[in-house]
């Protein structure tokens, strides 16, 4: 019982730490406003804190700046704006009266603008450059129209456009000709897509296109024919099928992407649509593959991966590790020493990501990665990152998909 | 009764020799014609019938070329139509474009709207039941679509059909070439001044920043750093459905 009131008057650092409000004179001067590092001394001199600059946090660009500029407060102004300046906001065109039309038919292969699409609209906006208004024809919804340059869309929803229906939409895009008399139509010249369509629409309308376009001006197309060993440069036709990148895509403005009434059609159908065919996924070569599924060294169950890309449908893929190890053939490699893949969809098991490996699967636009390791390269790439053993998801997931597809 | 199967040819031209050869995707569509079994095949060219070039599809196997006598640089459309319209084929097969003169890949749409065919492009091959055919049509990606059509149907082959066989010399001497008089077609009109084609720079995607923000601009990373969802040690099944789910909502798997 003696102890206590000495216990008492003692002091415990530790608890008056916790309890205590404590002042960070710095803090306050940032958060006042107060010109950081510039004070006045007892004499009223100006006195710099050599160590204001670095309490001030990062800046611009994520690193740390001396402010040299001499004047009282800027360093405190730097600090105070955000890390990142805010996205200026867009001015939007608005073209009222168009003087005439320019129709672009964009692919939306899966619903979504392809790069490709894009530079069609720029060459689109710039055919339409003096008065003219770009109306975008579209079967199926799209997103990001008034983004591409369109300020006009006409959207056929029915069912006869869905899946691989050429002559129901080249009669449709022939119908929005008639009405719309535009001075131009531009297509992709993608191989089952515009490039189907825009023929359709020449034979159809008895007109010429350029084709293969590699590079569109106001004033001038060039084509390309004779085996690819042609140019030809002409003033531009109606019917345009543009090649990639055969225009800049437009960037920094929005257009309108006002919907238009869309008329009632008769559509032929001579050709009816069946779908995917099942194909054997692991013969199609991996530069090409739509969706891989790759194993890297922390896989150690091979008759779970390879049950699970056989249940995905997907094009079994593999790291360096495992390939060097003989445990999938070298032509499975995917990275900088092996191929460089573009699959819609890169289902990763057990690869930590090695910067060859990311330089492999830059084009590739989701992925997916399931890995034991919370801070692997990989788990930061993916858009959807697992921290889980691979030998356990991989059977789970062989079930359920499994399981699915008995269900249905 | 046999199934009559028009297949178009052209002279094609090697890449790096510069020799007239058989174009390789009409070589091609003509393997796809003779895998049909019982089939009465027509071969026809539309153009000069001393093509050395010629020879070669009659080496893959067929004992006739047909050759519409139409001058070089001359508008082969109107012969051909006038041609295929007496001939009745039921499947008409040709190669998507050219190798040699316009080959815009027009051509064979211009034929199926002239014949009132539906056409198909891009055929990798082709079942036939019953007055309708089963086709497979390459997609991107090393994809496959089915498509059917009533017969006559006019289907364009290219680079994912089957591998055409080889062309035996002998067999290719002793096919007989069928020379038909045609009247003159108007000249073909190139659609611009020609000039050698030139190779287009690859547009560059400029990145700048730092060193660090260029190396993961070039892993990829830049575009969805951070944005990505994370599930940290969750059970094999909630993973696997967050997996299947996710799949579902970019329409990579179909539910």
């Amino acid at each position: 019982m003696s102890t206590t009131p000495r216990l008492r008057n003692m002091r415990r650092p530790r608890l008056e730490g916790s309890g205590r409000v404590r002042r960070d004179p710095r803090a306050e001067r940032l958060y006042c406003g107060e010109p950081a590092g510039e004070t006045l001394s007892a004499r009223g001199l100006p006195r710099r804190d050599p160590r204001a600059w670095y309490a001030a946090g990062p800046q611009a660009n994520g690193r740390v700046r001396i402010d040299r500029s001499q004047r009282p407060g800027s360093a405190s102004v730097a600090a105070s704006a955000p890390l990142r300046a805010a996205e200026p906001a867009l001015k939007t065109v608005v073209i009222a009266e168009p003087a005439f039309w320019v129709l672009a038919v964009p692919d939306l292969d899966d619903g979504r603008l392809s790069a490709h699409d894009r530079d069609v609209f720029g060459g689109a906006r710039l055919l339409a450059a003096d008065g003219g208004a770009v109306v975008a024809v579209c079967f199926g919804p799209a997103e990001g129209l008034d983004l591409a340059g369109a300020d006009r869309v006409l959207q056929f929803d029915a069912a006869v456009f869905a899946g691989y229906a050429p002559e129901a939409r080249a009669a449709a895009v022939a119908a929005v000709i008639a009405t719309l008399d535009p001075r131009h139509v531009l297509l992709p010249d993608t191989p089952i897509g515009g490039g189907d369509l825009g023929r359709r629409l020449a034979a159809q309308l008895g007109e010429t296109a350029a084709v293969r376009v590699q590079k569109l001006s106001a004033g001038e197309a060039i084509a390309r024919g004779n085996g690819g060993r042609s140019d030809y440069h002409m003033a531009p036709p109606r019917l345009l099928l543009l090649a990639p990148e055969a225009a800049d895509p437009l960037g920094g403005v929005r257009h309108e992407a006002l919907a238009l009434p869309v008329p009632e059609l008769d559509t032929p159908t001579r050709l009816l649509d069946r779908g995917l065919l099942a194909i054997d996924p692991n013969s199609v070569p991996l530069a090409e593959a739509d969706f891989i599924c790759s194993a890297g060294n922390g896989v150690h169950d091979w008759s779970a991966f390879h049950a699970v890309a056989a249940a995905l449908g997907a094009t079994e893929g593999g790291s360096r590790m495992v390939c060097d190890a003989g445990l999938l053939p070298r032509h499975r490699q995917v990275g900088a020493s092996g191929t460089l893949v573009d699959p819609r969809c890169y289902l990763a098991f057990g690869i930590a990501g090695a910067p060859q490996h990311l330089q492999g699967i830059t084009r590739c636009e989701r992925v997916i990665a399931v890995n034991t390791d919370l801070h692997a390269e990989m788990v930061k790439r993916a858009d959807l990152a697992i921290v889980q053993d691979a030998q356990r998801v991989m059977p789970a997931l062989t079930r359920l998909i499994e399981e699915k597809r008995h269900g249905a | 009764m046999a199934l009559d199967i028009a297949v178009l040819v052209s002279v094609g031209r090697h890449p790096a020799s510069a020799r007239n050869r058989r174009a390789v995707l009409d070589a091609r569509a003509l393997e796809l014609a003779l895998n049909v079994p019982g089939a009465n095949i027509h071969l026809i060219h539309a153009g000069d019938a001393d093509e050395p070039a010629l020879r070669e599809y009659l080496g893959m196997g067929v004992e006739r070329l047909s050759v519409l006598g139409v001058p070089a640089h001359a508008d082969v459309l109107p012969v051909l139509v006038a041609h295929l319209k007496a001939l009745r084929p039921a499947l008409v097969l040709c190669g998507a474009a050219a190798e040699q003169g316009a080959g815009s890949g027009e051509l064979p749409y211009r034929l199926a709207a002239a014949l009132g065919m539906p056409i198909v492009p891009a055929v990798a091959g082709f079942e036939l039941h019953g007055g309708r055919a089963q086709l497979a049509q390459a997609l991107p990606r090393g994809r496959r679509r089915g498509v059917e059509a009533a017969l006559p149907v006019l289907l364009s082959v290219d680079r994912a059909a089957p591998e055409p066989r080889q062309s035996a010399y002998a067999r290719a001497q002793r096919g007989q070439i069928e020379r038909i008089a045609v009247p003159a077609a108007p000249l073909w009109q190139p659609p611009g001044e020609e000039q050698p084609a030139r190779k287009r720079p690859k547009r560059l995607k400029l990145i700048s920043g730092s060193g660090a923000e260029r190396m993961r601009a070039a892993q990829g990373a830049a575009a969805s750093a951070g944005k990505g969802q994370l599930l940290v040690q969750p059970e094999p099944a909630a993973a696997a459905q967050a997996i299947y789910d996710y799949l579902l909502s970019e329409g990579i798997l179909r539910g």
